[in-house]
């Protein structure tokens, strides 16, 4: 397995330590003027996302983790879970929804979605950053008070995802939302 | 940064270089400056020095510190003198380090160790400003902020002292030796405490970690003749009473490189220039070496010495 050197862990390095898959997300190099330099590295799990820091002395070898991305297509949802393709194979994956958690919320047929692998198994769904879905539950729009801008109504989206909306915003409208927040961008 | 800021910084950085230079002729400290480039290496298991080569295939190597000329120097009659000088360290890259960085080394004859560590403490507060001092040997520090006295505490005593503080080591660490978990207690968890509204110096360290200090026997305890000085939890200075037994010295640079091997990294040729300087005899004395940049980091209230740098390493 391929290994790299604590000092030369940079954010984003995916690493096995102690058999489980990490993202670097911080490297904090502490340097004593006479003494034994050390790395404190901030890692989260690939898996279920906590974040944890070990401290390694510098020049300490881990291991680079076996994990690859695949852009794959959704094609429609099962009871437990939902088929991808992989649109340059065709290769057909079932994902367990337990896998895919809160990005269950983001789930629509034909979009393209980053899948991520370790070990050959798929680990996480990424959805695109701004996708545009259509609003199929929320209150009636209030005219006259759309100057402010700033009023929000909560609205459902057909994946499931729960947004809020600008007051003016009507059931049925598709809208741009980014993924990472929850937050509305614009109409479409 | 805006540059016009920049260039503020860089005139005080000029001015600052004025004062420390006056510090010294003040006092009558002489003002050397040695090569920058050797035919031997420091020896030190944690510094990694930066060599080049000669057209012949030679090598030369770039000083880590200006001690072993400076300490040749004094051999050869020279008395209290002061160097301020660029010094290079490999892989040495981080908010706090710079390949390339300047230090103010000292050294003064017939004076005690805290006699050295007040005239430290005096010009490091040229950059800051007039702060209030503290002391703590090394061994209360690590009973104070970490409540482990290392003199007792076993390997095994001092992983459990990590884990309570919520340091959470490699699994390597299990393999390490109890300087080197030492020192991980005293970077992570003792440190960030260090000068937090004083100037702090840590003093007395574990024999193990003299590197050119002389030893001395406290209380049945033996320390390092040693200080390093903290402000805002960052190291400033790191002085010693100097070692000036050539033997002790040659068996302290075999032991360094032992443990680089132990390291992975290449064994350096010892310094025999400096052996013979020490035969010959070094002047019973006190030297400290200043990170300069890092005090004017501290001048200036910035994180990362790129801001007050005329060029860091990423854009020299």
């Amino acid at each position: 397995m391929a290994q790299v050197g604590t000092s030369d862990l940079k954010s984003g390095f995916k690493v096995e330590v102690e058999g489980e898959p990490y993202t670097v997300v911080g490297n904090e190099f502490v340097k004593p003027g006479k003494g034994q330099p050390f790395n404190r590295i901030k890692l989260k799990h690939l898996v279920t996302g906590r974040v944890v820091e070990k401290t390694f002395k510098s020049g300490e070898k881990v291991d680079i983790a076996d994990v690859e991305e695949n852009k794959m297509r959704m094609l429609y949802k099962e009871s437990d879970g939902a088929i991808f393709m992989d649109d340059k194979s065709y290769d057909q994956i079932s994902i367990p929804l337990k896998i895919i958690g809160d990005k269950e919320q983001w789930l629509m047929e034909e979009v393209l979605y980053d899948v991520v692998f370790y070990k050959g198994v798929a680990i996480d769904v990424n959805p695109p950053t701004f996708m545009e879905i259509k609003i199929v539950e929320t209150a009636p729009g209030v005219r006259g008070d759309t100057a402010s801008g700033r009023v929000l109504k909560p609205a459902i989206l057909e994946t499931g995802a729960k947004v809020q909306v600008p007051i003016f915003i009507e059931e049925g409208e598709k809208i741009k939302v980014d993924t990472r927040t929850c937050e509305y961008v614009s109409r479409v | 940064m805006s540059h016009a800021c920049k260039t503020d910084t860089l005139i005080d950085r000029a001015h600052m270089l004025r004062s420390a230079r006056n510090f010294f002729f003040e006092k009558g400290v002489v003002e050397v400056d040695t090569p920058l480039l050797s035919h031997a290496a420091p020896v030190d298991a944690h510094i990694d020095v930066m060599s080049l080569s000669f057209k012949d295939g030679s090598k030369g190597y770039l000083h880590t510190s200006p001690e072993y000329a400076m300490k040749r120097l004094l051999a050869q009659g020279m008395k209290d003198i002061y160097q301020l000088s660029h010094v290079y360290r490999e892989e040495e890259i981080g908010p706090l380090h710079n390949p390339e960085f300047t230090m103010v080394e000292w050294y003064r004859l017939g004076i005690d160790l805290l006699q050295m560590i007040e005239e430290t403490e005096d010009f490091i507060r040229l950059f800051p400003g007039d702060l209030p001092t503290e002391k703590i040997t090394y061994r209360e520090a690590l009973i104070k902020y970490a409540n482990l006295d290392y003199i007792s505490a076993s390997t095994h005593e001092i992983h459990e002292c990590a884990g309570s503080h919520g340091l959470v080591l490699s699994k390597e660490a299990a393999h390490w030796d109890k300087d080197t978990l030492l020192q991980a207690l005293m970077s992570f968890i003792v440190e960030p405490h260090l000068g937090e509204n004083t100037l702090t110096t840590i003093y007395q360290f574990p024999a193990s970690q003299a590197a050119l200090a002389k030893t001395a026997t406290i209380n049945n305890e033996t320390v390092a003749s040693r200080f390093e000085i903290y402000y805002k939890g960052i190291e400033l200075a790191n002085g010693y009473h100097e070692l000036t037994n050539a033997s002790e010295q040659r068996r302290r640079f075999n032991e360094s490189n032992q443990k680089r091997v132990l390291l992975g990294k290449e064994q350096l040729k010892i310094d025999e220039n400096l052996l013979a300087a020490l035969e010959q005899g070094l002047p019973d004395c006190c030297g400290v070496a200043v990170g300069f940049d890092r005090l004017m980091l501290l001048r200036h209230d910035k994180k990362t010495l790129a801001e007050i740098l005329p060029f860091s390493w990423h854009n020299a």
